[in-house]
């Protein structure tokens, strides 16, 4: 009864030749990115404790985790993420460590998504966490980094920046239950305006509901800021405005100010976990983000260490996606050239290859008897010169 | 000139009503009014591209970016949800989801498991959750009508415009789910990598509603 040993599991894929050089080069961009602005790698267990990512302040609802039980009846968790992970090590083992700490990974996460849909459930995703500091300068520090990552592959791009606190005061000040609240978040993270407006006629009409009803449509650029100034200026919501703005200016100032930095004052996404800065990141061609990330100070608390902290990660497969859509995907490279023994010169021939990979070329070794069909074989895959030996070397 | 905004519309009476809003705005919707067989078609003055699709199809497309914008009924989106931005209610397309039961039957009373019988499980699944209700829920692909005249269900929950096929059918509307009506709806990034087009297309849009 084997009806399933020819394929994989929906949701993931094999990786073959031009693929796997396109991911690899992402990875190695981005990681190398990283490095520079000094981060260090960490590798997380592919399998974690499913407590891991069942806190308070977490968004990954049960049933989309893969889940499997060790041989004590414990419940695991194929990781469906590597911010709470590193939050777990950093709470653990990093406890002493000195502050600022920077983490960067590059690793695959398991989601279940629903099926025939064309999404994948294992992500290749590269990104950093820097702990330890609630400075602007550390907000602006993964913001750049971001937007450099972004623009390391030549694509049109966007950064889009939000401030959870703007949300989260506003909604504070209204007199309903936390499911009501829950659903005007939606209402705002999905741009809803017809449903937004009806829900917050409901509740009144006051200052607070007017400027709830403003957020969704207050993205774009610097004009977002003045706009929104004079919308809901009494608000109590200056400071996150203010700071915001801050980070824009300056985010803009250093990536160039070419417009590839944006604001949406209506990023509202996982709010219990987020606690000030949020950062999205477009590619032309990927039809959803493909970096995703922010300030989270409470977090790591939940591991019983209080420290802020601010990262983001890179769907890798987003990228590859956008690549591959703008034509900007690459073939896998051939050989640069194939070695023939003659009768009797297996060994000077093998030793004569040896040497041309040691001076960095890629050299294969024909494995036919018969010239010709070497000869054939070469040009059929593009490798440039065919080199035969027929005597020792001097 | 840049790609052109592809904006999916559901195939049939969205579609006319679309266009039908579309050339209000002034555009010239020639080749959509005379299509032939062709699913994806020039609205050239306005620098967009009409894809005709089936409900559900409307949002995989946005959903993956394919198509920048689409034009769907709330009642594929309840039933489908999803990612996406939901901007415009246009207003046309109207009528509603609705509960109906065989005519004179008290529906909520007994202790018994209700038998639902829907095209919109999920639609059906929420409703009755918020109520706290546990139902078994049928999914019926043709006439939902015949499952309780048959026997099958208790109940229906399914679109209701007029309400005349009910009627005809001895059943009767027990309560109203959610009104429907058609949405233009947009992709995360789309909206945020073209926001001067598309933010022009639906101001023009909202004004001519």
């Amino acid at each position: 009864m084997k009806n399933y040993d020819l394929i994989t599991p929906e949701g993931t894929r094999d990786l073959l030749f031009g693929e796997c050089a396109v991911r690899r080069n992402i990875e190695n961009k981005l990681l190398g990115l990283f490095r520079s602005y000094g981060y260090s790698e960490t590798i997380t267990p592919g399998l974690e404790f499913y407590d891991v990512f069942n806190l308070n302040s977490s968004y990954f609802p049960q049933e989309n985790m893969y889940k499997l039980t060790d041989n004590k009846g414990r419940l695991l968790v194929m990781r469906p993420d590597s911010t709470m992970p590193i939050a777990r090590i950093v709470a653990t083992r990093l406890k002493d460590a000195e502050l600022p700490l920077r983490l960067c990974y590059n690793q695959t996460v398991y989601r279940t998504e629903p099926s025939l849909k064309g999404r994948s459930d294992e992500i290749t995703q590269t990104g950093i966490e820097l702990v330890g500091s609630a400075l602007r300068n550390a907000d602006l520090e993964v913001v750049s980094a971001a937007a450099a990552s972004l623009g390391s592959f030549g694509l049109k791009y966007s950064l889009e920046l939000g401030h959870i606190g703007i949300f989260k005061k506003l909604v504070g000040q209204l007199d309903v239950s936390a499911h009501e609240k829950e659903s005007i978040r939606r209402l705002i993270e999905t741009k809803n305006f017809p449903a937004l407006n009806d829900k917050l006629d409901s509740i009144g009409n006051t200052p607070v509901t007017a400027a709830l009803k403003k957020l969704p449509g207050l993205f774009g650029g610097e004009e977002v800021f003045d706009k929104a100034q004079q919308l809901m200026a009494a608000e109590g919501i200056g400071e996150a405005l203010e700071e915001l703005r801050e980070i824009y200016r300056e985010a803009s100032e250093i990536c160039g100010g070419n417009g590839e930095i944006t604001v949406d004052l209506g990023l509202v996404n996982k709010t219990d976990y987020y606690t000030g800065l949020i950062i999205k990141g477009y590619l032309q061609g990927h039809g959803d983000e493909v970096v995703s990330g922010g300030r989270y100070d409470r977090l790591i608390s939940e591991f019983g260490y209080d420290v802020p902290a601010v990262g983001f990660a890179v769907n890798v497969n987003g990228i590859e996606n956008a690549m591959q859509k703008n034509g900007s995907a690459s073939e896998s490279a051939s050989a640069d050239a194939v070695v023939y023994a003659a009768p009797g010169y297996r060994v000077a021939a093998f030793r004569a290859a040896e040497k041309l990979r040691a001076e960095g070329l890629t050299v294969e070794n024909a494995l036919s008897e018969d010239l010709d069909s070497v000869r054939e074989y070469a040009k059929e895959k593009k490798i440039a010169k065919v080199i035969v030996i027929d005597g020792e070397e001097e | 000139m840049s790609k052109p905004i592809r904006i999916a519309l559901t195939k049939g009476r969205l579609e006319k009503d679309t266009v039908g809003l579309l050339e209000k705005l002034g555009f010239d919707c020639t080749a959509v009014r005379e299509k032939g067989r062709k699913l994806i078609l020039p609205v050239p003055d306005g620098n967009l591209e009409v894809v005709l699709a089936k409900a559900n199809d409307v949002i995989t497309y946005v959903e993956h970016g394919v198509c920048d914008m689409g034009v769907v009924g709330k009642d594929t989106i309840m039933e489908m949800s999803g990612k996406f931005f939901e901007l415009v209610d246009l207003g046309f397309g109207r009528c509603r989801f609705a509960l109906a039961a065989k005519k004179g039957t008290d529906f909520y009373n007994g202790f018994g498991i209700k038998t639902i019988a829907t095209k919109y499980p999920n639609v059906t699944r929420k409703f009755f959750e918020k109520k706290g209700m546990d139902t078994e829920i049928i999914k019926i692909e043709g006439s939902v009508e015949l499952a309780p005249l048959l026997g099958l269900a208790d109940g229906i929950v399914d679109i209701v415009e007029t309400g005349t096929t009910l009627k005809e059918n001895g059943l009767e509307v027990i309560e109203d789910v959610a009104p429907i009506s058609a949405r233009l709806i947009a992709n995360t990034v789309s909206l945020k990598l073209r926001h001067a087009e598309i933010d022009k297309l639906i101001t023009l849009i909202e004004e001519n509603l």
